[in-house]
């Protein structure tokens, strides 16, 4: 119990010194933002104007003072609003977030469901065709960046084949059906790369696995040869692939950017982008806090997870 | 090495023909030429012209120039400061250590395209803040090896010397832990530098990285989705440049990486289905036998790169019910093998070529693997040597135990363990009902062993295999493990082999011994004959090597050989100091003096004149 206290508490300070980095720096760094904000073409804007934002923005007090209203802020999760259309960044989170999270729930699940299993047969035969075209497969995979999968099945099955939509949304309320023809191909793209990495990660441990002593013990004791391969392979050598797959939620968070952005999925990435081209402080800031924070609750759940999966972890 | 050839040779030339870019005489990349929008390949352009009418190809060998030109310098930069940043924080510690080496951790809380969009968003796009942003992302990698390393250096005996000769710190640095740490670090400069290139693309590709018109694979991916109706293939181009770059990339750091940590995997030679039958072809008849296992001339012979090796060669032995037969000898003489091949436990890439292993009336060399699993486990048990990884450390032992039972019993759950309760107090667990709800990290190596026991005999085995059970133990609970052992064995008169290589432990549990030595038996008999009046000089040289008394110990001269080196003649010949020319000449017969005497010796007569005269 104390250790999940202890690790929960890390997670809390991370989440602090991540919102104090991400205030700090937008911040400090050289240039007002309201003067770059109302700057349009060059032209130096009209310092009443500059003046009146920076009211408005707060950038008249001192810098303790607005980080404290911003800290204030966010543990009532008040994150401020959009510069740009003044509606509530909160408001905005909570309604693509769910979006954002679907997809990557779909390509998490794909990519396991196809690698795990994958990956033990290529262990269990090691050198083997299957082996071989499967490792090399996730060679290829590893290589090709999100966004070129993604475009290119957009090219092949919209474009070429035009069996599948090139792209957008529908919410599942309305139409169930169309909204996940829509979520397939964004979720092929997002696995992919995650696909090759569990891939690869599950071969190597039920490698390692299959030469530990407590297999032979297993089969010493003349349990069938599923039941070794079950409970005292697989379950051994998912703890490192679950590890693995805490690492890359990272990658995969980006990844998501890319996705959505190449498949018109109205995600978290659509708002992110529009605010980072219109210097839509706020909205920034509240988006890769918000991810940030997603990023850590992974990790976390994760922890717990492999806790769950290795006794040792507990006890330690 | 052979690794690195194919893909090395592909990023050597993507680099050389992005540095010669200027002198290839290509068009202008950034020219446009409206007239020749989307234009197939002509003169000049072999790839066609793009959405402005630039020309494809000299944009996609401009763009390799762009993408390596980010990529190297920011892996670079991480390099050089993540380096120095491990070093320092190796070195110093303390609050070295936090500001170098954990104030990276917070690095790595952000999602790396998320902290590149943050950092666009302040310095507005461009490559430089591609390089900065990168760089950024790169230095806790670095930082991380490089602190590894001087960890492990610092404590290495010569660097110890140095520093306690007082030599300055810079100079320890750089001498002695800066090679040490090359390697490493060589790979990770290569795994960032292919990292950096998708992140570049992918920041170009969003329109945040490299600004327009400057040539970049990810841009022209970016303007060719506009057209890829009309003209697919200047999407297709830039796709294929970016995957093979990173792909020939990504087999240069495995290369790399598997030549700076040299585990090669062995290969491993797939059995032919003729080898496996080949034995079963010749069934031999079941032998009259009174022995619980009747091993016969058994030869193992096990496929190696270099060439089949025979680790036990010619191995008769034989267990009676309510006996102990212990199997001596060093290291490599083929004790484990031999047990291992009997219990089936052996891979596949080793055979039982000759010989039959009698259990029961069945020849265990001849079953199939559905047949020798319905014995394991039940009539045949085997305890293992190291207690903590035989046993699975994820299972609670309890449930490890009736998963034994259920194996060869058919009872529900909650029966299997009322059984594994009574096992528990059988081998003298304390508290069963407790204990057997905990995992095996959460308790002693002797109460490990007596788990390994209590699962052994769960299914009354008539015979038990001991390999080396005490050797991983204290001498107190050495001696715990062989009294329970002894009294199990007297109570269910099961046969019993005990393999080791502890003398004392031979006299304490065994009725009989066969002595091993390089794949063959040398002696076997009765414990108080062979420890009394050895007859092989092999035997003797062990029993000299014991401690006893004031006298000291004496050592045997030289090694056991190597499977693959075995000799002709006397294998121990070359370390004994009775050996003639006729000991060398030709392989020698296992002779039986008298019932349950043997010995493998041609000089036994004149080295031990009492045992020839009797």
């Amino acid at each position: 119990m104390w250790w999940l206290l202890r690790r929960i508490g890390v997670s809390l300070v991370l989440a602090w010194i991540v919102a104090t980095i991400v205030f700090m720096t937008l911040h400090m760094v050289p240039g007002d933002p309201a003067e770059i904000l109302l700057s349009t073409g060059g032209v130096a804007p009209d310092p009443a104007a500059v003046a009146e934002l920076r009211e408005r923005l707060g950038l008249e007090q001192p810098l303790m003072t607005q980080y404290g209203q911003f800290l204030l802020g966010l543990t009532r999760g008040d994150l401020g609003t959009s510069l740009v259309d003044e509606y509530p960044v909160l408001d905005e989170i909570a309604l693509r977030l769910p979006r954002t999270l679907e997809l990557i729930f779909a390509g998490t699940i794909l990519a396991v469901i196809v690698a795990i299993p994958a990956g033990t047969w290529a262990a269990l035969h090691r050198g083997g065709v299957f082996d071989r075209i499967a490792s090399g497969t996730a060679a290829f995979l590893l290589a090709v960046p999100v966004f070129v999968v993604g475009t290119v099945l957009v090219l092949v099955f919209a474009q070429m084949l035009r069996i599948m939509p090139a792209g957008g949304y529908v919410p599942f309320a309305q139409n169930p059906g169309q909204h996940m023809t829509l979520l397939a191909m964004p979720a092929v793209a997002i696995a992919k790369g995650l696909a090759a990495v569990v891939f690869r990660m599950t071969r190597a441990s039920v490698l390692d696995a299959l030469s530990r002593d407590y297999v032979r013990t297993a089969r010493a004791k003349g349990i069938s040869p599923t039941r070794v391969l079950v409970r005292h392979v697989v379950r051994n050598a998912l703890t490192p692939v679950l590890t693995v797959l805490g690492l890359h939620m990272g990658t995969l968070l980006g990844g998501t950017v890319l996705v959505e952005y190449v498949f018109n999925w109205p995600g978290m990435s659509t708002p992110l982008l529009r605010a980072v081209e219109a210097r839509d402080y706020p909205m920034v800031v509240g988006i890769v806090l918000t991810i940030s924070g997603l990023f850590l609750l992974i990790n976390l759940i994760m922890d717990l997870l492999y806790a769950a999966l290795d006794p040792r972890i507990r006890t330690a | 090495m052979k690794k690195l050839w194919l893909p090395g040779s592909i990023v050597g030339l993507i680099i050389l023909v992005a540095i010669l870019a200027p002198l290839l005489g290509l068009m202008d990349p950034v020219r446009q030429d409206i007239a020749n929008r989307l234009a197939a390949p002509m003169d000049g352009s072999p790839l066609g012209r793009d959405e402005f009418g630039r020309d494809v190809f000299s944009r996609l060998i401009w763009g390799a120039r762009t993408s390596l030109g980010v990529a190297f310098a920011s892996a670079l930069i991480a390099g050089v400061i993540g380096t120095a940043f491990g070093l320092i924080g190796g070195w110093f510690r303390g609050w070295g250590e936090i500001f170098t080496v954990r104030s990276m951790d917070i690095i790595l809380c952000f999602p790396p395209v998320l902290l590149a969009l943050l950092v666009v968003t302040l310095m507005g796009p461009g490559a430089g803040t591609l390089i900065l942003v990168l760089s950024v992302l790169y230095l806790p990698g670095f930082a991380r090896v490089t602190y590894a390393e001087v960890l492990s250096a610092r404590s290495l005996d010569y660097v110890e010397a140095v520093r306690a000769l007082g030599a300055p710190t810079w100079r320890i640095l750089f001498r002695t832990v800066l090679p040490n740490v090359a390697g490493p670090v060589l790979v990770q400069l290569s795994l960032a530098v292919a990292s950096a290139v998708v992140l570049e693309s992918g920041l170009s590709f969003l329109g945040l990285g490299v600004v327009p018109p400057s040539p970049s694979w990810g841009l022209m991916i970016r303007g060719a989705r506009a057209t890829m109706e009309q003209a697919p293939m200047l999407l297709l181009w830039p796709c294929a440049a970016l995957t093979l770059t990173i792909l020939a990339m990504n087999l240069l750091c495995d290369g790399l990486r598997d030549a700076v940590d040299p585990r090669t995997p062995a290969t491993r030679r797939r059995i032919r289905v003729v080898d496996r039958l080949l034995p079963g072809l010749l069934p031999a008849a079941a032998p009259q036998t009174e022995a619980v296992l009747d091993v016969r001339n058994l030869t193992v012979e096990i496929a190696t790169p270099r060439g089949a090796i025979r680790p036990v060669q010619g191995v008769s032995l034989q267990v009676f019910a309510g006996e102990t037969l212990a199997v001596v000898g060093e290291s490599g003489s083929g004790k484990s093998v031999t047990a291992t091949t009997v219990m089936g436990l052996m891979p596949p890439i080793a055979q039982a070529v000759e010989g039959q292993a009698w259990l029961g009336g069945r020849d265990l060399l001849r079953l199939t693997e559905p047949e020798l699993r319905a014995l394991r486990g039940g009539p045949m048990a085997m305890v293992f040597q190291d207690p903590m990884s035989s046993l699975n450390p994820v299972h609670t032992v309890g449930a490890q135990v009736v998963e034994a039972i259920q194996a060869h019993q058919k009872i529900s759950y909650s029966d299997a363990w009322k059984q594994a309760e009574q096992l528990f107090k059988r081998v003298g667990i304390a508290d069963p009902v407790k204990r057997l709800r905990v995992f095996p990290h959460e308790m002693s190596g002797g109460m490990r062993q007596r788990v390994m026991i209590a699962m052994a005999i769960a299914n009354r085995p008539k015979l038990l295999i001991c390999d080396e059970p005490t050797t991983a133990l204290d001498v107190t609970v050495q001696a715990q493990i062989l009294d329970l052992l002894n009294a199990l064995k007297r109570e269910t008169g099961m046969g019993m082999i005990f393999i080791t290589h502890s003398l004392g432990v031979v006299s304490e549990i065994a009725d009989r011994v066969a002595v091993m030595y390089a794949g063959q038996v040398v002696e076997q008999g009765s414990v108080a004959e062979v420890f009394g009046n050895p007859l092989h000089p092999y035997t003797r040289a062990l029993l000299e090597a014991v401690p006893e008394g004031d006298e000291p110990p004496v050592g045997i001269p030289g090694i056991v050989p190597q499977p693959h080196a075995f000799p002709v003649g006397c294998r121990f010949a070359p370390r004994c100091r009775f050996a003639t020319p006729a000991c060398e000449a030709a392989p020698l017969p296992l002779e039986e003096i008298r019932a349950g005497r043997e010995v493998r010796c041609i000089r036994w007569h004149e080295l031990t004149p009492t045992e020839a005269a009797a």
